[in-house]
């Protein structure tokens, strides 16, 4: 069966007012990689998913899930 | 250099990479045309030589620029930045995809032989020529497709 890692990293960015840019430059990497996560075009390390669930205020499961 | 415009720097090399990558495959291939044309000829001639010349300098560069961060000038914090989780999980994809066709290449040269005598110089040329190309047209479709907004 095929798995799909999905977030909610869009709607909770939103949520607290940050761009991706700004998302980006708090976790480290550049805005690319944030949008890539958040259209799932591109599955994130542990570290990076930790990184954004700290930087979005969420533990990592509420950010990601696992879609069947 | 503060965070932010190491951020925005680092998404805008970022990008100019991305749209320079195809063109760069491009100019590469059709820098090729004449060369594979004319496979198996026998020995080169002078111009030739000079052809070859510039063509292993554009090839280093470009293998250089594949393998690396690239951005030479630039900051380290800069340079880092560009090459954050999805560049190189990009770059390795390009790499495989290169591998393949390197050999993939090798093969075709090998089938070749069979038929035309080929040099070895003739034969890394295939080799490099479409690995190094194949990764350099992946490597720039997945990070302008990385750019895309959904």
């Amino acid at each position: 069966m095929l798995e799909r890692l999905a977030n909610r990293l869009k709607e909770r960015r939103t949520e607290l007012g940050l761009t991706q840019a700004e998302l980006a430059e708090r976790v480290g990497v550049t805005r690319k990689t944030v949008n890539t996560v958040e259209n799932s075009v591109f599955t994130p390390s542990a570290t990076l998913a930790i990184k954004l669930a700290q930087a979005l205020q969420l533990s990592v499961e509420q950010l990601f899930w696992i879609e069947r | 250099m503060n965070q932010r415009s190491i951020s925005e720097r680092a998404d805008y090399l970022s990008r100019r990479r991305a749209r320079m990558l195809p063109a760069l495959a491009v100019i590469y291939f059709s820098q090729q045309v004449t060369f594979l044309s004319a496979l198996g000829n026998g020995p080169h001639r002078g111009a030739d030589h000079f052809k070859i010349g510039a063509w292993v300098v554009l090839s280093l560069v470009l293998m250089l620029a594949l393998a690396t961060k690239g951005f030479w000038l630039q900051p380290k914090e800069v340079r880092d930045l560009i090459d954050d989780e999805s560049t190189r999980a990009n770059r390795l994809d390009a790499m495989r995809l290169g591998f393949l066709f390197a050999c993939g290449a090798a093969l075709a040269a090998y089938f070749i032989a069979e038929f035309q005598p080929l040099t070895v110089g003739e034969g890394a040329h295939l080799v490099l020529t479409f690995g190094l190309g194949a990764a350099l047209i992946r490597f720039g479709i997945l990070e302008r497709r990385a750019h895309r907004d959904a």
